[in-house]
């Protein structure tokens, strides 16, 4: 089964669990195995996360909203993230390493683990930063 | 999220509840923290949470580290299936106390 849907969401901590509940949504209707379907809502969540956390760093709110778009087509999954927050320099966009042990930057892990590929796209028209997570399923 | 707090002796019991996320982050470290802050050893119950983020890993993480600090111990238990395997794929199994 083919399908393709989006939404967008205000940029904002509240927003994680719309996002959870979006997802949750697409995969059901995809019928995904339960930890199959919940690992990848991490990784989307976790992703929508370091936007609100890293690309509105310093800003207390805003209007802005971010827009999330779930495809799958010919069993490769393709989940793209818009933004218009800071420019993310992909180079430096790393996680800890796991032995130090220390609170924060584990999303992007989680992400990695999670997921076959995560490529920032320069087809952004309109958006400041293009995300797209991929895994075939 | 949701909490319940109950205490025996040296003994705090934090029952959580709800998916732990960025959006609540702040209010659970609010819960926990000043407890271990007070030399009690901390039991957090996870039955009732059966989501947990990179965010909810960091506080699990701090927790421990605090207690360190202040010589006692935190000791998750009933963890979810779900949220065992975010803390599994933290390899965070042989850190934290898990029950």
């Amino acid at each position: 089964m083919d399908l393709s849907e989006s939404k967008d969401f205000l940029v904002h901590t509240a927003s994680l669990k719309e996002v959870r509940v979006f997802s949750r949504e697409v995969f059901d209707k995809l019928k995904l195995d339960n930890d199959l379907k919940e690992e990848l809502v991490l990784a989307i969540a976790e992703a929508a996360q370091n936007i609100v956390k890293h690309g509105y760093k310093g800003v207390d709110s805003t209007t802005d909203r971010m827009e999330i778009k779930i495809s799958l087509k010919d069993g490769k999954l393709e989940i793209g993230f818009f933004d218009k927050g800071k420019p993310v320099v992909p180079e430096n966009v790393q996680h800890r390493q796991l032995d130090d042990i220390k609170p924060g930057g584990l999303g992007t892990f989680f992400i990695k683990q999670i997921m076959d590929a995560a490529v920032f796209k320069k087809d952004q028209k309109g958006w400041v930063n293009h995300l797209v997570l991929t895994k075939k399923i | 999220m949701s909490y319940k707090v109950t205490e025996e002796g040296n003994v705090a019991t934090i029952h959580l509840d709800g998916e732990i996320d960025m959006d609540v982050t702040e209010k659970a470290k609010e819960v926990i923290l000043p407890i271990v802050e007070s030399g009690k050893e901390v039991h957090l119950n996870l039955s009732q949470v059966q989501y947990m983020d990179s965010s909810g890993i960091s506080v699990l993480i701090e927790s421990h580290q605090k207690a360190l600090e202040n010589n006692t111990k935190v000791v998750v238990k009933e963890v979810s299936k779900s949220v065992l395997k975010v803390i599994m794929m933290a390899k965070l199994e042989q850190i934290l106390n898990l029950e």
